[in-house]
């Protein structure tokens, strides 16, 4: 079986940016052919990669100060890019007949955007952004150019520094509704910031309002992530602080308001980034170790490494046996 | 009044102490001196005499020493020497280590002993914890705190026995020691490393930080995010302490040169410039403490312990105390007045210009010349530091003022400032006399090819000499702030009235408190800002990941055991490299790079996060200079590959089974083997049986009897209804959604037997559109994007109502078996209610759970679009029993036709009333309507069809054609 795994994890392409500083995010589009990088020198800059390929597509100049993230929307709204940065800023790109430009520029911070994350498609374009000025702002595309900015001021005492969308569907109040009407979607996120705090959001009646509160890191939470849904009544946030711990969160409470954490890992530096399989079970986790690090709920509940990205050389280093196919 | 300018009167030189650390007791008798091969024990009463030893064995230097503050435990004292803390007892002259403290695993950075508890002591780490011990048990620490970073200070709080604050980088945190899990409050306090921590002696919540990022600050902890107030210092901050006295501060500053003056007592009250400072010691002061007062005695006294060897102890008098009680300047000005008269009319800033500015000014210096020499015979014997303080003070300068030149001689003791504003030009000599700046005034001098009036000359001289004795008065250098006079003198006079049409640009203010940029690094928010990702990993599409790392030429080499820091201020302490005194010998000359000649830090621009990184690789010495050299980062490259990686096999979903799978309704049977054999295809011999049951379990033999009373459906059979469950909540735990969705489809399509559609079909079977729209909606809300496939259901919908009330004809998309089951709850026959009842029940997938099934769909459906297998997709979403979501795309957005906002519905949330009118009659339509999608008009879906039945244009006269335009 392993063996058969390496032939499949393959490195299909392998990008040199130019970027003239260090790379803080790195994004593909919807159709994995475009990816969006951002960097300290300030630029953002879109490759086509298709094929194996990479064309630079655009290289967008705008930002005062050191890129920290990229988001691209969903394409149903066209080809759209949106940049935060040291500098205060959220811009907005929009790519129009091939040229890409500024579509809206976001100054309501007063320190560092340290996180953006576009909603599900099904609210539109809705993007909410979290800064070092210890709020949480969201902006909702009201057409003809005009945004709507909803701020959540001192959603994280010192700073937020992660936003994370929940998917359009609520499984958990699904169930319980009668079939047969409308799913009520209810417009949520996640946060994490340097008051150690992981916080849930939730859109009632236009307003913003804090949802739940998960208390478990000892240091400033550095990333979150809302797993994507696949039908099934559970709830998962993963978030990742600067204590090195990665924690699982999940609920299966319908009303959304019972939590438990589970610890996925405790690492010696720490953790930046969690990221989702589309099926929501595999766990992409790297942080100040240079490393990436896959990993995976097994049947009986308890999160294992099954594979070991090396920094630089594209190859899974190592594979606990027999957690993939399990079958 | 030489006892005011000089305030030292003990002097006792230690030559071969070396020395680390300082403590006098809390009887204020003796001093701890702490060596590497002794502890020397100096008698205050009687400091010259030779010290008492006591000797230890130890490669370490000690770290921290501290008496123990209560009267009652007074001859005990803590010094901590790497990982451990001994305990000493000093009696009748001699003194013993009687216990050690062991319990850190690294060097321990500070001790504290409690304010209210003789036996408590607190010691901080960089192993990151904070202990507290009981010393009578000496075995483990009573109280652990974890704070996850290294601390270099603690400090218990001076009014709470339960408070402590502690030190991480440019952080503080407050702890109570009954809640050693995390701190109670958090202050991102300063840019860079915090040197020094102490509280207020008076007030539970008030204190003072001193960091690397030349200011002390001043907090009320429970307000963290903003400073009450801030002392701005040209130089790194090395110590802060209140002082026994009110209002009082000591400072110690990093010093940038051996032989500054860095020893500084402040008020609180007014920090823009010190009260006083303490001129004497040769080397860095080490460590100042404050001997309590004896009895009686008014008089302060200040122990200092320097790397010149030498313990100083410095008398400060009530009068001096008092100055920080009140305004100094003034106070300070009335004590000379008292003496000299002539001083207060140079004093006087706003009075007119003196007839004799020379004379006047002579005099002062005469006085000042007297101060001194009282000062010198009793005070600071030794002047060979002086000239360097001047080219220290030459190096140092910001002269960075527009249209100023200023050309420094050290040698001579002299510069030349020249400058120009509009048409006049001035040349100014200034002298340094030797004593300078040790309260002894340079003297200006205009020169050729100087222009301006005389009157101006006198006027100038005079705020010069002015500006210069108020610095000196206090050992503080004055060139700067002379040619600061200087320039905004000349541009004053200039717009005052000589020239009122040239616009000069202002001077330059001389330090910006916080820098404006924002596009550097460097903000003061820096602490709050997380310190950023140089990795990363992201999933993307159905199974790939992109990712991107350092590159390989750039190593962290630090150990693991040092994290990677948590906020972005930790970039301007690698930058400007840790420096502490005790560095600063080995260091110096790149102190002095660092810092000459720019105290407004142009070198802010190269700070970066990749100096982190390249830092550390410039440390590894093997490395050799090549890098170090290189500062301008050309050679290593920054940025790192971004890789993409196809990782898809680590997944539950295969794209070769979504493409060879089948989904034939008409023939279930077929369906399942061919299936079976696709999934062993791809080696999920699990799926293969699963398909292998399916096939059994929806044969035809199997199949449910339409007549409840014929027999039990399989559905309740054991391996009906709940195989099936179980195999969903199998594959739900692997979230394999893609054999969930083909599960759920397939027997979905089992479950309905084909008269389901005679019984259900009369709603569906009216819109012949039912079966057609899914693909056609669904790709208008998964494509994103391409939105072309959608124009058939548009054109449908297009004139559909907009009067939303749900009772009058709901939207043909939202029924579903389920919804016609709970509208029919009121069977009137019970005979047609068991037939339902069954109807449900013979289905084997559990009708309760529809919807999640079809979430199944709906996701498998979002990942096919995805692998670009549209019409497998649409197969799959085909059995969706319900639609995804209503027609959201082409529902009608109202604007209220009375306050334009937008509104749902037919009354405005707004202003509450109708929001539309009917083109025609002008009334408020409140039901069925009709509109153009062109023009927008429309009214009553009656009046709109009686209307276009004869008519062709818009009913309002707009022009539009709308029969064409919307293609009625």
């Amino acid at each position: 079986m392993g063996k058969e795994f390496f032939e499949h994890v393959s490195v299909i392409n392998t990008v040199d940016t130019s970027h003239e500083d260090m790379i803080h995010d790195a994004q593909m589009d919807y159709y994995g052919t475009r990816l969006a990088t951002c960097s300290s020198d300030r630029s953002v800059k879109i490759f086509d990669v298709k094929n194996g390929g990479q064309i630079l597509v655009a290289d967008l100049r705008g930002h005062e100060g050191p890129v920290w993230q990229v988001a691209w929307a969903h394409p149903t709204y066209g080809n759209i890019l949106a940049s935060c940065s040291y500098d205060r800023k959220v811009i907005i790109w929009k790519e129009e007949n091939g040229t890409w430009d500024k579509m809206y520029k976001h100054t309501g911070h007063n320190s560092s955007v340290n996180s953006i994350c576009w909603g599900p498609y099904e609210f539109g374009l809705i993007l909410a952004c979290g800064s070092s000025d210890g709020a949480i702002s969201i902006l909702t595309y009201t057409g003809d150019g005009q945004w709507d900015i909803k701020k959540i001021n001192n959603a994280h005492t010192i700073g937020c520094n992660a936003v994370s969308w929940a998917p359009a569907v609520v499984p958990g109040s699904l169930i319980d509704q009668p079939t047969g009407q409308k799913p009520n979607y209810l417009k949520r996120f996640v946060s994490g910031g340097c008051d150690n705090l992981v916080k849930l959001w939730k859109e009632e009646d236009g307003q913003w309002k804090e949802d739940q509160k998960l208390e478990a890191h000892s240091d400033w939470v550095r990333d979150v992530g809302w797993a994507p849904s696949i039908g099934l009544p559970t709830s998962t946030i993963a978030s990742c602080s600067q204590d090195g711990r990665v924690f699982i969160w999940t609920c299966d409470d319908p009303a959304g308001n019972t939590w438990t954490a589970k610890l996925l890992h405790k690492f010696n530096d720490v953790v930046w980034h969690v990221s989702w399989s589309i099926t929501g079970n595999i766990l992409a986790v790297s942080g100040g170790d240079n490393k990436v690090t896959l990993w995976k709920e097994s049947v009986d509940g308890q999160w294992a490494c099954i594979s070991d990205v090396n920094k630089g050389q594209g190859a899974v280093s190592s594979i606990t046996d027999g957690q993939q196919n399990e079958q | 009044m030489a006892a005011r300018w000089s305030s030292e009167n003990v002097v006792v030189e230690f030559r071969d102490a070396q020395a680390t650390a300082m403590s006098v007791d809390c009887l204020g008798r003796h001093a701890v001196l702490s060596g590497r091969r002794f502890l020397y024990i100096v008698n205050l009463e009687t400091p010259s005499e030779a010290p008492r030893k006591i000797g230890r064995q130890s490669k370490w230097d000690v770290g921290t020493v501290q008496w123990n503050p209560h009267k009652t435990e007074a001859h005990l004292f803590a010094a901590s020497s790497n990982q451990r803390v001994d305990l000493y007892v000093w009696r009748d002259g001699c003194g013993e280590a009687h216990t050690s403290l062991q319990g850190h695993t690294r060097v321990i950075s500070d001790l504290d002993w409690s304010w209210f508890e003789p036996e408590f002591l607190v010691t901080s780490s960089v192993d990151t914890y904070i202990y507290i011990w009981d010393t009578r048990d000496a075995r483990k620490p009573t109280v652990a705190l974890s704070a996850v970073a290294g601390a270099s200070q603690v400090k218990w709080n001076r009014r709470n026995q339960h408070c402590l604050a502690s030190s991480h980088d440019g952080d503080v945190r407050i702890w109570d020691k009954r809640k050693p899990n995390t701190a109670v409050e958090y202050v991102a306090a300063h840019l860079s490393k915090i040197h020094g921590l102490d509280w207020h002696p008076d007030n539970e919540y008030i204190l003072a930080t001193s960091s690397q990022d030349n200011s002390v600050r001043f907090w009320d902890y429970r307000q963290p995010r903003k400073y009450l107030n801030i002392l701005s210092c040209q130089v790194p901050v090395w110590k802060a302490r209140y002082t026994p006295f009110s209002n009082g501060l000591v400072t110690v500053m990093v010093p940038q040169l051996r032989r500054e003056n860095s020893l500084l007592l402040w008020s609180t009250l007014d920090l823009n410039s010190p009260v006083h400072a303490f001129v004497g010691h040769d080397d860095v002061v080490l460590e100042f403490q404050w001997r309590p007062q004896k009895e009686g005695s008014k008089d302060c006294q200040l122990v200092t312990w320097s790397r010149d060897q030498t313990l100083r102890i410095w008398r400060v008098d009530p009068q001096l105390q008092k100055l920080c009680a009140n305004d100094i300047v003034e106070e300070l000005m009335e004590g000379l007045n008292l003496t000299n008269e002539s001083e207060k009319t140079l004093r006087s800033q706003d009075s007119e210009p003196p007839l004799s500015p020379s004379l006047t000014v002579d005099d002062s210096q005469g006085q000042i010349e007297s101060l001194q020499s009282g000062l010198v015979s009793s005070g600071r014997q030794d002047s060979p530091g002086l000239p360097q303080t001047l080219q220290q003070e030459f190096s140092l300068v910001n002269l960075q003022i527009r249209n100023v030149n200023v050309e420094m001689d050290a040698l001579n003791r002299t510069c030349f400032v020249s400058a120009h504003c509009g048409a006049n030009q001035v040349r100014l000599v200034v002298k340094f006399p030797a004593q300078y700046p040790n309260n002894a005034a340079p003297s200006f001098q205009f020169v050729p090819p100087t222009t301006i009036s005389s009157s101006m000359k006198t006027k100038i001289q005079k705020i010069l000499t002015d500006t210069s004795l108020q610095k000196v008065k206090r050992n503080q250098n004055c060139l700067e702030p002379c040619v600061r006079q200087l320039v905004s003198c000349l541009e004053s006079d200039m717009e005052d009235g000589t020239n009122p049409h040239v616009f000069t640009n202002s001077v330059t203010p001389a330090l910006p408190a916080f820098p404006r940029v924002t596009n550097t690094y460097g903000s003061y928010q820096d602490a709050n800002i997380p310190f950023p990702r140089t990795s990363g990993a992201r999933f993307f599409g159905t199974g790939s990941l992109v990712y991107f790392t350092r590159p390989m030429s750039m190593h962290r080499t630090v150990p693991p055991t040092e994290p990677t820091p948590r906020s972005l201020s930790a970039l301007s302490a690698y930058h400007s490299g840790l420096m502490t005194p005790m560095k600063m010998r080995s260091e110096s000359q790149a102190t002095l790079r660092l810092y000459s000649g720019s105290p407004t830090r142009t070198d802010k621009e190269h700070v970066s996060i990749s100096s982190f990184y390249y830092k550390e690789r410039k440390s590894r010495r093997w490395k050799g200079k090549r890098e170090g050299t290189d500062y301008s980062n050309r050679a290593i490259k920054l940025a790192g590959k971004v890789i993409i990686q196809e990782i898809s096999c680590l997944l539950p979903i295969h794209k070769a089974l979504a493409e060879t799978y089948v989904l034939n309704v008409n023939d279930i049977q077929d369906t399942c083997q061919k299936n079976a054999a696709a999934a062993l295809a791809v080696g999920r011999r699990d799926l293969a049986k699963v398909w292998a049951l399916a096939s059994a379990a929806t044969n035809l033999d199997l199949c449910p009897d339409s007549d409840p009373d014929a027999d039990t459906p399989w559905a309740r059979h054991p391996f009906g209804r709940k195989l099936l469950a179980t195999l969903v909540e199998h594959y739900s735990q692997m979230s394999d959604v893609q054999s969930l969705a083909m599960l759920c489809s397939v027997f979905r399509g089992q479950g309905i037997p084909q008269d389901y559609f005679m019984l259900y079909g009369p709603r569906s079977s009216g819109f012949t559109l039912h079966h057609s729209r899914y693909p056609s909606y669904t790709s208008s809300s998964v494509t994103s994007g391409s939105c072309s496939s959608t124009s058939d259901s548009t054109t449908t919908t297009m004139w559909n109502t907009t009067g939303r009330d749900s009772e009058q004809a709901p939207p043909w998309g939202e029924s579903s078996p389920d919804d016609y089951r709970y509208a029919n709850q009121l069977y009137p026959d019970p005979r047609e209610r068991e037939k339902e009842q069954h109807d449900m029940n013979k289905r084997l997938l559990d009708p309760a759970n529809t919807l999640q099934f079809d979430d199944f769909k709906k996701c498998y459906g979002e990942i096919l679009y995805r692998w670009g297998l549209k019409e497998k997709r649409a197969e799959v979403l085909k059995f969706v029993s319900c639609p995804p979501e209503p027609h959201k795309g082409i529902e009608f957005g109202v604007y209220c036709c009375h306050c334009r906002s937008q509104a749902r519905g037919t009354q405005c949330a707004v202003c509450k009333r109708f929001t539309f009118q009917c083109a025609i009659c002008h009334v408020a339509v409140r039901g069925s309507s009709n509109f153009c999608l062109s023009c927008g008009h429309g009214g009553h879906t009656s009046h709109m069809m009686e209307w276009f039945r004869s008519q062709e244009v818009c009913p309002t006269g707009c022009g539009c054609h709308c029969l064409l335009q919307s293609t009625f």
